[in-house]
């Protein structure tokens, strides 16, 4: 009984005490500082994101550009190396040596071929590729592009074709001019001093092969 | 001009918190105005009970509609009501101001800090006027004198009149969870009321409560 006399009561007391609160409200000076508030966000915020929306975008677009272009250069790239018909007509307009590298060694193969043919296949000499021949496209293209006049290579004493046949290397060498004299071409002896560049042959044991200038 | 102004307000006064709120994220100032006059009473109400100081009410009526133009976008409208997201904010915010002003015993010594809600001039009489004022004043500390969890279902279930659906989506538990903890804490409150009770009508509160309670 006196249970439900206090529980009503409580019920009224906090009735009235609901009732005493219900006509509260926040002053109005919290009305004007968020108003307020939101007024500064509407200057400040929405601006900062049109700019921050518009320069992602500016990058967006930039970045793409770079990488159409980037993709463009790279097969227009690798297009011109491994396109042969390119490389030959560039080939075309370079001034040919008297003797390749190529008509060298295939002159060395001739020589040799008839004797590697008898011999058993285990016994056979691997063949002589020429070093032009395993570097890569673009270096070949590379080469082609300078504008450079060479001489035959011009065999030194020691030369055989069976030092080259694990392929050999090419060294860009300077020497003084004078050093034509000794393989038998003329020297200028008004530029006698300067200095020629030169193309050495080396074999796979380290022995300098053969040589030809290069202008 | 101001013909204009009213008008719009006046049609705008008949759309629902939702609209409002997308109005207001959309950066429709009187969408706002509109919506905290709506809500900012409530909110205002709930956070001085829980808290009883005006200063920290009128702190969290404010910030939570500065988290409402923040990050008004969270609100989902699958999950419950705008008022609900509102007194939602209002509770953590008056939570995390409580914690950290260790104000979690808010009767204080201070008689400034004390908010009493009587308003003179009634109509009744003195005596019954006075009765009527300590009772409130009575109930008002015995509210605020609970533990945060039991105070808010008490401030939301019976003093903002919340139905346990809604009072659920706030306080994000189930409407069992808000039933059994409404009942714990009118048990709470009928026993710090009693003692004064008692002893204003029989003298022997000590014998009545535990006859009650027991």
């Amino acid at each position: 009984m006196n249970c439900e006399r206090d529980e009503e009561m409580l019920s009224r007391g906090l009735k009235s005490l609901a009732a005493e609160m219900e006509s509260l409200e926040a002053p109005a000076d919290v009305e004007m500082k968020v108003l307020k508030a939101f007024r500064a966000r509407q200057v400040v915020v929405p601006i900062a994101r049109r700019q921050s929306s518009s320069r992602y975008w500016l990058v967006a677009v930039a970045a793409m550009l770079l990488i159409a272009i980037s993709v463009v250069v790279l097969r227009w790239t690798n297009r011109a190396a491994d396109d042969p018909r390119q490389a030959v007509k560039q080939e075309e307009t370079q001034p040919k040596p008297v003797a390749s590298d190529n008509a060298k060694d295939q002159l060395a193969a001739d020589v040799e071929k008839p004797a590697i043919d008898s011999l058993p296949q285990h016994a056979r000499p691997k063949r002589i590729r020429p070093a032009s021949s395993r570097r890569p496209a673009s270096a070949q293209v590379a080469n082609h592009v300078t504008n450079e006049i060479a001489t035959d290579f011009i065999p030194l004493s020691y030369m055989n074709a069976a030092s080259l046949q694990d392929g050999g290397q090419i060294v860009r060498v300077t020497l003084p001019r004078a050093a034509l004299a000794n393989f038998g071409l003329p020297v200028n002896m008004n530029r006698y001093n300067e200095q020629v560049k030169a193309d050495v042959l080396y074999g796979v044991d380290g022995r300098a092969q053969a040589i030809r200038f290069v202008q | 001009m101001t013909n204009g102004l009213t008008r719009r307000m006046n049609l705008k006064s008949e759309l629902n918190d939702s609209e409002l709120l997308r109005l207001m994220l959309a950066g429709d100032e009187e969408a706002l105005a509109l919506l905290y006059r709506r809500r900012q009473g409530g909110i205002y109400r709930f956070a001085l009970q829980m808290s009883g100081s005006k200063p920290i009410a009128e702190d969290v009526t404010q910030e939570v509609f500065l988290f409402l133009m923040r990050d008004g976008h969270v609100f989902d409208p699958s999950k419950g009501s705008v008022s609900a997201f509102l007194m939602g904010v209002a509770r953590n915010f008056v939570l995390r101001r409580l914690r950290t002003e260790q104000l979690l015993s808010p009767l204080g010594d201070d008689p400034d800090e004390d908010v009493s809600f009587n308003q003179p001039g009634s109509e009744m009489c003195p005596l019954e006027d006075l009765t009527r004022a300590e009772t409130i004043e009575s109930v008002r500390k015995a509210v605020l004198s609970l533990p945060a969890k039991y105070r808010e279902v008490v401030v939301l279930c019976e003093l903002q009149d919340v139905s346990y659906g809604e009072t659920a989506e706030i306080l994000g538990c189930a409407i069992g969870t808000v039933r059994s903890r409404l009942h714990r804490a009118r048990a709470l409150l009928l026993a710090k009321l009693r003692p004064a009770t008692d002893v204003e009508e029989t003298g022997s509160a000590t014998v009545k409560s535990a006859r009650c309670f027991a």
